[in-house]
């Protein structure tokens, strides 16, 4: 159960960093990267290429798999030659990706190259050279990889003499927990929850979906000081299924009474993840999918047209930068079209897709767009379903709340906020 | 930050060694705080990252060692790892520095100094580092246990006799006790890189240290929770109430946030169910299984696909796991193709009568989309839909005929495939759509299609009335014709000489096919073929024509599924490449051992029944497989020209017989080595397809080889499944 290694290609595909593969062939990361910037060359989508190549090995007798994943504009390689788990490989990669992110916020070729003694200071902590990870909590990490901004700020200010790691108070591991550090304080002890919900839903031709689900996860920055011990009951909490959770959640007390019990980590961290079922008579209960889309949509030699009327099924709440798109088939150049409520739309000739983009979508309004596109193909085939996206601010599907938030072990009285914001992503067939 | 951020990469221009030489002795003097060495050290560090070599900088970087700043000390820990291997001659330059370091009071410094020695395999620094580690491996720091934990792996690989003669593996034995969860989860790792090694001492848990290790889980970190339940597996439960117990402690991990945490857990909770009585149970367990697998269909596509391989395997052995979630699996249309292939075939394997309706509607949507590949696979899963659910067959049937009316190429050639199987599952229900086929000839262009609609021609020769002319066109191009296409055509032509001997045309189409079969194709498998049909036409034409369409065997869904057997032992490599390939490791990686169950009291007779023995690796071949002539047909070898081979003698074994058979002595190598050759006819049996596997009879393990049956085990319908490509080597198995 170990990978071998770590490599960050840019969006050319050159490595920009790789971790130290002391133990292969030093062609072995090489040949990596070439598996994969071929495999892409040779896919005609960058989307389709398996996430586990299989990779020849130099000499016939030791093959290897590279899983990839990409994040924003690079790719990250985990070469693996042993019988590994390959959600390791890439639960570790994402766990990486966060990492870099916590310590450099946007994460571009750039500021990897410009922050790359701290790149390799963090390869060197999270993963040892036989694949094993090591640190990997940002609580523990930060003590003994200083961030950039700190580490400046540190340099400059005090003039640093002796160990770097010294300028820290605490002696880094002497946590007894291992993802929160001993010796926190703030001034004001806040805690904060995220609650973000997605919608995921394919609808049939009829109207009726055909799947719904809605996916949920808590976010939450903590900044609170000694080692407060939280209890965090919650309205609805009984149709919240299928939970997964941070670690520092006390699964026993969950399964039991449906209360979240954790001493949390310092700063910002995934509190849990959740599918909301909602709690009703029937047995298959689905979400609801907040609006309508009348389609018409007729293909004809070179060309088709599109009519289409949006409207919200929501009673107050306004949905907001609602996406409408349709991948117009092979050959597709160009599209003609109108849109009420000055909306606007788009047609992207690279993708060949046509996006209606609405800023808001108000109940009780209907939307409507009309056109029609070209296309060189003579009988053009357009997908057979329409993606549309949007967003809910200031509310949830599953209408979660926070009833109370006890604290002990500590003596302060933390101010506690919660925001809640809804996503969808639905697939609406014609 | 940005302000700041441009200075490092200045760092990256091109060095000269002179340079950083002259620049390291100038930082000697006047450099309070050090910060003219750290400089050069960053200029060298990121030129050894842009592949310069440094080497010839050793003894001068080395020198840096002594200073008291861990980022500078770190530095020159990476150019040691990068060069010490090569320099090994100088190594010993710098053992002082390291043993020194060892016994710092910092117990970073302690940690890094024997993890970068650890790195260095040469005899020199191995020597030194076996008495540090023993110190390290009882510091009082758990920061320092944990490193030195994983050192012993290292030391391991690099001189096995001497790290087990040094006792270290006792020593990681006893950290197995740890107070501190970190620790335990590293010596587990450690003991678990060294088990696996073909030449390792074997690690194996009693039920002591396994329910120690459970107990450490709540407090490890993700990766730590991992090696320990990973660990579990090193556990051969005696008692059914110990698998039971354990699997009680082990289900709250699945509700982790970390996906491979989840999957490895349910590796454990299928081996614990191994050597479980309690159905109730197990049950509970199938039922818990499920959302979490779900939940995995939420992450990013890569995630998806993992987990998607893997349930393809769960429920080919537990099928209640996720019995009512099929429409988890529905696709959307922006899916990556990968995604998409692995969720039909699970939505192929989920459906059922109840659920038949809703899986037909969408994979009629899927067969008007886009993209080829899925449109094909979508198309194919309809007709195997109609062949595995009996009261969905006539909608099916229906479906496919609507689809051939889009006159899509690919669309009817593919449907045409499935009807062929479709005409053998349900003999004399749907003939009737035939003209409609004929109809459709021309879109023909591919072998495949092409044979199965010569094989319906054949087959129902005497209920088309222009099958003559049919077959007479076809014919026309017989020479340019692939081998496939070629194989169905000369058989064809004999069934439809005997169903309609008289006919003055069809026997000058015969005698035409035979002639050019004998004496102007290559093919020895056509020609063979061709001198058969020759001799049993010229000997006796009756005969010959009970021979030639004789009863076929109807064909199941059956071959669909794995060997019970395989499938219990690929289930212990749920998660890991084995499962994504669908091989056993040992055949594609080196150095890999087999898993396999091992045999204990409590061990499920059923199991035990179709247990396969670890296999060492590198086994020559059993026997050399050939595939049959005749037109491949994908649920069963060689229809056509099965009905000629089969008939002398090895008629397809009766599973419950052949079940007591081989009940008695496990895998029966009687069966050997012309079973071999049929392992897809031979399991004919009806599986229990609703419950568990456990329920119903298991089927006699196919031939010798458990593995003979597994390329089948989709059908052939797999052509697009992701796995290794040095075929030469898979082929053996």
């Amino acid at each position: 159960m170990a990978i071998d290694g770590l490599i960050i290609l840019d969006n050319t595909g050159r490595a920009i960093a790789q971790s130290g593969f002391h133990s292969f062939p030093s062609a072995y990361p090489l040949l990596h990267i070439d598996a994969l910037n071929s495999a892409l060359a040779n896919s005609p989508r960058h989307t389709d290429v398996d996430p586990v190549i299989y990779v020849q090995g130099l000499n016939l007798d030791t093959p290897s798999a590279c899983c990839h994943i990409r994040r924003g504009e690079l790719r990250y390689l985990c070469p693996v030659s042993g019988d590994v788990d390959p959600l390791y490989a890439f639960a570790f990669l994402q766990t990486f990706v966060d990492i870099l992110r916590e310590y450099f916020g946007h994460l571009s070729a750039e500021t990897l190259k410009d922050n790359f003694d701290i790149v390799y200071q963090l390869f060197e902590e999270t993963l040892d050279s036989g694949g094993h990870p090591l640190t990997t909590s940002p609580n523990a990490l930060r003590d003994i990889v200083l961030p950039p901004t700190l580490l400046h700020k540190v340099l400059s200010v005090a003039g640093v003499s002796g160990l770097a790691s010294s300028s820290a108070n605490s002696h880094p591991f002497a946590s007894p927990i291992p993802w929160r550090k001993a010796g926190v304080r703030y001034n004001n002890n806040e805690i904060y929850f995220d609650v973000i919900e997605t919608l995921e839903a394919i609808v049939n031709k009829n109207g009726q979906p055909a799947v719904s689900t809605v996916w949920g996860s808590v976010d939450s920055n903590c900044k609170l000081s000694g080692t407060p011990d939280l209890l965090l009951t919650s309205s609805n909490a009984q149709s919240l299924m299928d939970c997964s959770f941070h670690p520092c959640v006390r699964l026993q007390r969950w399964a039991r009474d449906k209360v979240l019990s954790f001493v949390p980590p310092d700063g910002k961290f995934r509190l849990m993840d959740y599918r909301f079922a909602p709690a009703t008579a029937s047995a298959v209960s689905q979400a609801a999918v907040p609006f309508i889309l009348r389609t018409g949509v007729a293909v004809d030699e070179h060309g088709g047209s599109i009519d289409l009327t949006l409207s919200s099924r929501l009673t107050t709440r306004t949905m907001e930068n609602v996406y409408v798109e349709l991948y117009l088939g092979e050959g597709a150049t160009g599209a003609n079209c109108l849109a009420s409520h000055n909306a606007s739309w788009t047609f992207n000739p690279k993708s060949q897709t046509l996006v209606w983009e609405l800023k808001a979508v108000v109940p009780s309004a209907n939307y409507t767009f009309r056109g029609s596109f070209t296309s060189t193909a003579e009988n053009p085939r357009p997908s057979r379903a329409f993606s549309v996206r949007f967003e809910i601010p200031q509310h949830n599907f599953s209408a979660i709340k926070i009833e109370q938030l006890k604290l002990t072990g500590e003596v302060y009285k933390p101010y506690k906020g919660m925001r809640g914001t809804s996503f969808g992503n639905v697939e609406w067939r014609w | 930050m940005s302000g700041q951020g441009g200075q490092d990469a200045k760092f990256f221009t091109r060095g000269k060694i002179q340079e950083f030489r002259a620049e390291l002795e100038a930082a000697e003097s006047k450099d309070k705080k050090f910060t003219k060495r750290k400089t050069v050290l960053k200029k060298i560090v990121a030129n050894i990252t842009m592949g310069n070599d440094m080497s010839p900088l050793f003894t001068d970087v080395v020198q840096c060692l002594g200073t008291p700043l861990l980022e500078i000390k770190k530095m020159v820990y990476l150019f040691l790892v990068c060069y010490g291997r090569q320099k090994a001659d100088q190594l010993h330059l710098v053992i002082p520095s390291f043993l020194q370091d060892c016994n710092d009071r910092n117990p970073l410094v302690r940690a890094l100094a024997i993890r970068t020695m650890s790195y260095i395999p040469t005899p020199i620094v191995i020597e030194s580092l076996t008495d540090q580690l023993r110190h390290c491996l009882k510091d009082r720091d758990p920061y320092v246990r944990k490193t030195a934990a994983i050192c012993v792996a290292k030391l391991y690989t690099a001189d096995p006799r001497k790290a087990e003669k040094g006792g270290f593996v006792e020593m990681l034995r006893d950290l197995l006790l740890d107070t501190n969860a970190t620790v335990v989860a590293n010596a587990v790792a450690a003991l678990s890189e060294i088990g696996d090694r073909q030449d390792g001492v074997i690690f194996k848990l009693n039920l002591t240290v396994a329910n120690k290790l459970l107990t450490a889980l709540g407090e490890s970190s993700e990766w730590g929770t991992i090696y320990i339940l990973d660990s579990l597996l090193r556990y051969v439960p005696e008692r059914h109430i110990d698998a039971e117990m354990m699997a009680e402690r082990v289900i709250v991990q699945l509700n982790h946030a970390n996906s491979a945490v989840v999957l490895t857990a349910i590796k454990v909770l299928l081996y614990l169910m191994n050597y479980m009585e309690n159905r109730k149970l197990m049950e509970y367990i199938c039922k818990k299984m499920g959302p979490p697998l779900v939940t995995l269909l939420s992450s990013g596509p890569e995630v998806q696909y993992v987990a998607l391989r893997n349930i393809l395997l769960i429920i080919q052995r537990r099928p209640s796991v996720l019995k009512n979630d099929v429409k988890v699996f529905f696709c959307k249309y922006n899916d990556p193709i990968y995604v998409k292939l692995a969720k039909l075939e699970i939505m192929y394997r989920l459906a059922r009568e109840e659920n038949a309706r809703e899986v037909l509607a969408e994979l009629q949507e899927y067969a008007s989309e886009v993209d080829v590949d899925f449109v094909r696979k979508a198309v194919r899963s309809i007709g195997r839909l109609a062949i595995k659910v009996q009261p969905a067959a006539d909608s099916c049937i229906q479906a496919l005929l609507d689809l051939i009316e889009t006159k899509v190429s690919y669309v009817v050639q593919e449907a045409v495939i499935v009807i062929k199987d479709v005409f053998r599952r349900y003999p004399g229900k749907y003939e009737g759509i035939i003209p409609t086929l004929c109809e459709h000839l021309d879109l023909l262009d591919e072998p495949e299609s092409k044979a199965a609609v010569i094989w319906i021609i054949g087959q129902f020769a005497n209920r088309i009335d222009n099958a003559d002319e049919l077959m007479d066109d076809l014919t026309y191009t017989f020479l340019e014709e692939p081998t496939e296409v070629q194989l169905a055509l000369l058989t064809a032509a004999v069934k439809l000489f005997i169903y309609k001997a008289s006919s003055d045309t069809t026997k000058a189409l015969v005698h035409k096919v035979l002639k050019w079969a004998t004496e102007e194709v290559d093919n020895p498998d056509l020609r063979d073929r061709g001198f058969m049909y020759w001799r049993m036409l010229a000997i006796n034409p009756t005969v010959a024509g009970e021979i030639v369409l004789a009863e076929k065997p109807a064909i199941t869904t059956d071959a669909d599924r794995m060997d019970r057997g395989a499938l219990d032992q690929l289930l212990l490599h749920t998660g890991t490449l084995g499962s994504i390939y669908h091989k056993n490791p040992e055949t594609f990686i080196r150095n890999a051992t087999g898993k396999a169950l091992a045999d204990s009291p409590a061990l499920n007779p059923l199991s035990r029944q179709v247990l396969v023995p670890a296999s060492r690796p590198n086994l020559p071949p059993p026997a050399v497989v050939v595939p049959g002539p005749g037109p491949s047909e994908p649920t069963s070898t060689g229809a056509v020209s099965g009905t000629l081979v089969q008939t002398d003698g090895e008629s397809p074994q009766n599973g419950s017989e052949a079940s007591v058979a081989n009940g008695t002595n496990g895998t029966n190598e009687a069966n050997g080595a012309s079973a071999h050759l049929m392992s897809t006819s031979a399991s004919q049996e009806t599986p229990s397809n609703e419950g568990d596997d456990d329920d119903g009879m298991v089927s006699p393990p196919a031939s010798a080889d458990p593995y003979a049956g597994l390329d089948n085990a989709f059908g052939g319908y797999m052509a697009d499944e992701p796995r290794p490509q040095n075929r030469n080597l898979l082929d053996m198995i």
